[in-house]
C-alpha cells in the first residue's frame, strides 16, 4: 500500500481516500456476508456432527462419511453429468437462435424484439416456470396427448417425467436464455464486410463459420458457459420438482441435510461444490480472457 | 487595499503522470484584465497546466496563488475560477436559460429568483443568444453552444476565466468571428483570459501576451510581437510555424550546417543550437547567381496557394523540406520549374542563430 | 448462397425455440382454467372456469384443496425487494462511482464483488445460516435473508452502473465544479440525473432477482415465508392447478412492473437522447 510512486504520492493518496469511502460500505457489506459465511462452511465442515448438533471440536469425520457413501458420490457424478449434458444442450439449442438474432437479423429493432421475447419468460417466477413443466411432461400431460394424438405413439410414454430427462428438459429451457444473449452480443458485434469480403474471395458458410463466426463469438460461449455452470452447479430445485426425488444433486444433498440439522455434512458438500465450481470457471477463463474482451 | 497586480501566480508547478512529466517548475504570473494565449503542441502540458489552476487536478510540487491567496489545496468549486471546455461540456438535461443560470442558482448562497433572472438574462444578451433561452441544448448549433459555455461561466463573474482549446470544435469561418467575439467580451468585462490553443495564429491572433509550454516548461512568455520576431528557442520557432529550421553547430560568429557555414543577424542564446529563416524572408533565384548572402542549393517540389500568399516547398540536401512564402502584396507568384535546382536566399540580418 | 438456404431454416428454428420457452407456459395457463375443485393438474379440460383464480381470493366455499398461504409471503417478499433494491443500487452507485479513479486494489475489489454473483444460492444461503446460529442471530427474511440477497443483487447494480458510468462524459461535472457548485450537489443536479436511467435498470435487475430469489432466502430466511419460498413449499405436495392460476397472476404483475420501468425509461431516454446528439456534433 506504501509503496506509492514518489512524484504522484499526494495525489493518488488524496484520490484513493476519496474512493475508499465510496468503495468501502460495498467492500464491508460483501467481506461479512460473502466472504465469511464462505470461510464458515469450510470451518464447519470439520466441525463434530452429533444428532442434531455441531461442536467446534475439529475432526475429518464429516469428511470421511461423504467419500465412504456411495450415494454422496453418486450424487457428486450425478451433478458433474447433469452439469455437463446441461452444458451441451444449452449450447446446441442456443448457438442456432444466438446467430440468427446476433448475425442474419440485419434489422436491429427485430433483433432487439426477439432478445426480449427470449427475456420475458423471466418475469414469471423460477418456480412456476419448473413447475410447468409437470402438466407438459407427465402420462397425461401435453406431450403425451400430442404424441397420441398423430399417432407418433400408441402408449404413453412415461420416462418423461420424474427421470433425468425431464429434469435436463426442465433446465435446458430454463437456462438456455443465458447461452443466446452473451453468443447474440458477440455475435452482434462481428463487423459484417469481414463476412462480406470472404464470401467474395469465394469461401464457403461453413468455412466462414468456422474461421471467423465461431472464434469471434467464443468470448460469448465462453460467458454463457461460467452462467450456466455457476448456475446448474447450484441447482436443486429443478431436480426436487422434476425428478420425484429420483435425482440427487450436491444442491439436495445440502438441502436435506441442512433439513435434518447436519450442518458439518451441509458444508462438506458445500465446501466440495466451490470447489468444482472455482476449478470450472478458472477452467473457462482459461479458454478466453475475458478482460481483454470486454 | 491595492488590488494585486497579478491575478494569479504558479510557483514551481510540476506534474508528473507515472513516469510521464507533463509540468516540470512552471512560474507564471498573469496580470489582471490580460488576454494571454498558451500555446503548445499536443503532449506539451498546456491542458494540464490548465486543468492544475482549475483545480480539477493537483500539483505533485509547487503551489497556485489566485489573487495572492495560496489556493493549491482548494477544491475546484472553492476557487472561483471559470473554466470553458473544448467540447462545451453544456448540461444536456438543461435548457439554455437553465445552464446558464446553474452556477448562480447552486451557488452555496445563492441570490434571489429575481437576481438571477437578470443576470442570466443579460449574460445571455452579451453573448448574442437572446430568444434562445427555452432551447433544449441539442436544438443550437456548435457555435451557440460554446456561446452559451461562455455566458455560464461569466455569469458567476469569476476573476480569471480559463478557455481550453474553445474554439478546436467549430469551422474555420465562425472560428475567426469567436476569436473577434471573445476579445471584445473580455475588453467589456475586464477579466482575465487563459486561453489555451494549439494554433499559433490564435494564440498570436489573440493574447496580449503569450506563453510558449514545450516539454512542461515555459519556453517563453512575452508579446505576440516578440514571440513571433525573436523566438526563444529553436522549439518556439518550431512551434510558430513560420521559420526554416536548420541544424548545425555554433563555432564563434559563423554558423557551420550541412550547406556550408551560414551568416546571421542576430544570435539568441539558447541549449540547443539552431539556424532559423522564416519563411517570407526567402528568395529563390537561378542556381548559377553569385552573391554575399546566405543561401543553400535545393530543388523546387510544389506550391500551394493561400489566398493571400503562395508557398513553396523546396527540397534541399538530405530530403530537407524549405518552405517559401511569398505575399502577393509584394508581386504577382512566381513560376518555379519542378526538379530544377535552385539557390535559396536571404539577408543575413533576418537570420536568427541559437546557440 | 447458403444463407438464401440457412436464413429461412434458422427462422423457423427460431420459431421452435420460442414454443420451447413457451410452451410450459402457455399449457400451465391452459390448465389453470381448469373445474374446481376436482379437476386435477393434467389434461383434459373437465369444464373450463375460473375456480382456481377464486380460489385464491378465499372467493371459493372451502373445500379439501386448502389455500395457498400466499398473501403474507406477498407483502414479504415485496418489502424484501424493495429493501434489497434500494441497498443494493445504493452500494452499486457508490462502489461504481469509486472505480471511475484507479484506486490501487481496485482489481481485487471488483472480483470480490463480482463472486456475489458467481457463487451459488444454496453456499451463500447456507454459510450465512451457519454464522448465524454460531453468532447467536436468529434468521429472519428482513435481516440474514436481506444481507445475503444484497450479496446476490449488488453485483448486478454494479456492473450496469459501471457500464454506464465509463460513457459517461466527466467534463460536465468539471464545469459544475468550476462554476462552484459543490461536489455533493454537482453529484445531485448533474451526475444523477444523467445517470438516471443505468440506476433504473439497476433497480429493476435487483428487484427481480430478489422478488424471485428463493436458494439464498431458502436457509437465511427464518419461519416466515417468502413468497417464492411457499412456492417450494407446494413442490413436495400434491399439486392443484391454484398454483397454476397463482403463476399466471404473478406473470400479469410482472408484466405491469416492467409496464412501469418502460414508461420511466421512455421518460429518461428522451432526456438521454439529448446527450447522445450533443456528443455527435460535438
Amino acid at each position: 500500500m506504501a509503496s506509492a510512486s514518489q512524484e504522484d504520492k499526494t495525489e493518488v493518496t488524496a484520490r484513493t481516500t476519496k474512493a475508499w469511502w465510496l468503495i468501502a460500505p460495498g467492500v464491508i457489506w460483501m467481506a461479512l456476508f460473502l466472504v465469511v459465511p464462505i470461510l464458515m462452511i469450510v470451518y464447519v465442515s470439520f466441525w463434530t456432527q452429533t444428532t442434531f448438533k455441531i461442536e467446534p471440536t475439529l475432526t475429518v469425520a464429516s469428511w470421511k462419511q461423504f467419500f465412504a457413501s456411495d450415494t454422496y458420490l453418486a450424487s457428486l457424478w450425478t451433478t458433474v453429468r447433469i452439469w455437463l449434458i446441461v452444458l451441451a444442450t444449452t449450447f446446441v439449442i442456443g448457438y442456432p437462435t444466438a446467430l440468427f438474432v446476433g448475425l442474419f437479423v440485419k434489422n436491429k429493432t427485430l433483433s432487439t424484439v426477439l432478445l426480449v421475447i427470449c427475456v420475458i419468460p423471466f418475469w414469471t417466477s423460477f418456480l412456476i416456470r419448473v413447475l410447468a413443466w409437470r402438466p407438459m411432461l407427465g402420462k397425461e400431460g401435453a406431450i403425451n396427448i400430442l404424441l397420441q394424438k398423430f399417432g407418433l405413439t400408441s402408449q404413453p410414454i412415461e420416462a418423461l417425467l420424474f427421470t433425468d430427462l425431464s429434469v435436463i428438459i426442465g433446465m435446458t429451457q430454463i437456462y438456455c436464455v443465458f447461452m443466446v444473449g452473451p453468443i447474440a452480443f458477440m455475435l452482434g458485434r462481428i463487423d459484417p464486410n469481414i463476412i462480406e469480403a470472404a464470401r467474395d474471395l469465394g469461401a464457403s458458410f461453413w468455412r466462414i463459420f468456422t474461421k471467423i463466426i465461431f472464434p469471434l463469438s467464443l468470448p460469448g460461449v465462453v460467458v454463457g458457459a461460467i452462467f450456466v455452470s455457476v448456475m446448474v452447479l447450484g441447482e436443486f430445485a429443478t431436480s426436487a420438482a422434476l425428478s420425484g426425488r429420483k435425482v440427487n444433486l450436491l444442491g439436495n444433498i445440502i438441502v436435506t441435510q441442512v433439513g435434518s440439522l447436519k450442518w458439518a455434512l451441509a458444508s462438506v458438500v458445500g465446501v466440495i461444490l466451490t470447489i468444482i465450481m472455482g476449478l470450472v470457471i478458472a477452467g473457462f477463463l482459461r479458454i478466453v480472457d475475458l478482460k481483454k474482451e470486454l | 487595499m491595492a488590488e494585486p497586480a497579478s491575478i494569479f501566480r504558479l510557483d514551481g508547478v510540476s506534474k508528473k503522470y507515472g513516469a510521464l512529466i507533463a509540468l516540470e517548475g512552471i512560474n507564471l504570473a498573469v496580470d489582471s484584465h490580460e488576454y494571454v494565449s498558451l500555446l503548445g503542441p499536443s503532449g506539451s502540458g498546456k491542458t494540464t497546466l490548465l486543468r492544475v489552476i482549475a483545480g480539477f487536478e493537483s500539483p505533485d510540487a509547487g503551489s497556485v496563488h489566485l489573487n495572492g491567496r495560496d489556493v493549491t489545496s482548494l477544491a475546484a468549486h472553492q476557487r472561483g475560477i471559470g473554466f470553458v471546455f473544448q467540447n462545451f461540456a453544456l448540461f444536456p438535461h438543461l435548457s439554455v436559460f437553465d445552464n446558464v443560470a446553474f452556477g448562480l442558482a447552486n451557488a452555496p448562497n445563492p441570490p434571489s429568483a429575481d437576481v438571477i433572472n437578470r443576470r442570466v438574462r443579460d449574460s445571455i444578451k452579451l453573448v448574442g443568444l437572446s430568444g434562445l433561452e427555452d432551447r433544449g441544448t441539442e436544438q443550437i448549433s456548435g457555435g451557440q453552444k460554446q456561446r452559451v459555455a461562455l455566458a455560464r461561466t461569466l455569469v458567476t463573474e469569476p476573476g480569471l476565466i480559463l478557455l481550453d482549446e474553445p474554439l478546436g470544435a467549430l469551422d474555420a469561418n465562425l472560428r475567426s468571428r469567436m476569436r473577434n467575439e471573445l476579445r471584445h467580451i473580455r475588453q467589456q468585462l475586464g477579466v482575465t483570459f487563459l486561453h489555451v490553443t494549439g494554433s499559433e495564429t490564435e494564440a498570436l491572433a489573440m493574447g496580449d501576451r503569450i506563453v510558449v509550454l514545450d516539454h512542461g516548461r515555459i519556453a517563453q512568455f512575452d508579446n505576440p510581437d516578440l514571440v513571433y520576431n525573436a523566438p526563444a528557442t529553436p522549439n518556439v520557432a518550431r512551434f510558430l510555424n513560420r521559420y526554416n529550421i536548420i541544424e548545425g553547430r555554433l563555432k564563434g560568429d559563423r554558423f557551420e550546417s550541412a550547406y556550408g557555414t551560414l551568416s546571421f543577424g542576430r544570435k539568441i542564446a539558447s541549449e540547443e543550437p539552431a539556424y532559423v529563416i522564416r519563411y517570407d524572408r526567402i528568395t529563390p533565384v537561378p542556381a548559377a547567381a553569385r552573391t554575399k548572402e546566405p543561401g543553400i542549393p535545393a530543388t523546387f517540389v510544389a506550391s500551394e496557394y493561400l489566398g493571400s500568399s503562395v508557398m513553396y516547398f523546396f527540397e534541399a540536401e538530405g530530403g530537407k523540406v524549405v518552405e517559401v512564402e511569398h505575399h502577393l502584396s509584394n508581386g504577382a507568384p512566381k513560376t518555379f520549374e519542378p526538379r530544377t535546382p535552385y539557390m535559396l536566399r536571404w539577408k543575413s540580418e533576418d537570420a536568427i542563430v541559437f546557440g | 448462397m447458403e444463407s438464401r438456404v440457412l436464413k429461412p431454416v434458422l427462422a423457423v428454428y427460431v420459431a421452435l425455440f420460442i414454443l420451447f420457452l413457451y410452451g410450459p407456459f402457455i399449457v400451465l395457463a391452459i390448465l389453470s382454467f381448469q373445474q374446481g375443485p376436482e379437476g386435477g393438474p393434467q389434461f383434459p379440460i373437465i369444464e373450463w372456469s375460473n375456480y382456481w383464480y377464486r380460489h385464491i381470493f378465499g372467493l371459493t366455499p372451502p373445500s379439501r384443496v386448502a389455500p395457498l398461504p400466499f398473501g403474507q409471503s406477498l407483502i414479504r417478499s415485496l418489502t424484501l425487494a424493495f429493501m434489497t433494491m434500494v441497498t443494493s443500487t445504493v452500494l452499486g452507485v457508490m462502489s461504481a462511482q469509486a472505480f471511475r479513479s484507479k484506486f490501487k486494489g481496485s482489481g481485487v475489489v471488483f472480483y470480490l464483488i463480482v463472486l456475489g454473483m458467481m457463487v451459488p444460492g444454496v453456499l451463500t444461503g447456507l454459510g450465512t445460516a451457519l454464522v448465524a446460529n454460531n453468532v447467536g442471530i436468529e434468521r429472519h427474511w428482513w435481516s440474514t435473508a436481506f444481507v445475503t440477497h444484497v450479496v446476490y443483487t449488488f453485483p448486478f447494480a454494479f456492473l450496469v452502473m459501471l457500464a454506464i458510468l465509463n460513457r459517461f462524459d466527466a467534463s460536465v461535472e468539471e464545469a459544475s465544479w468550476s462554476l462552484g457548485v459543490s461536489p455533493w450537489r454537482t453529484f445531485r443536479k448533474v451526475t444523477f440525473p444523467l445517470i438516471f436511467p443505468g440506476v433504473l435498470s439497476a433497480m429493476l435487475f435487483a428487484f427481480t432477482l430478489s422478488y424471485d430469489e428463493f436458494s439464498r432466502t431458502l436457509f437465511a430466511s427464518g419461519r416466515d415465508q417468502t413468497l417464492p419460498l411457499a412456492i417450494y413449499g407446494t413442490f413436495s405436495v400434491e399439486i392443484h392447478p391454484n398454483v397454476f392460476a397463482f403463476g399466471v397472476l404473478t406473470t400479469l404483475f410482472s408484466f405491469s412492473l416492467l409496464a412501469i420501468y418502460a414508461i420511466l425509461m421512455t421518460a429518461s431516454v428522451r432526456r438521454a437522447r439529448k446527450v447522445a446528439i450533443q456528443e455527435d456534433i460535438g
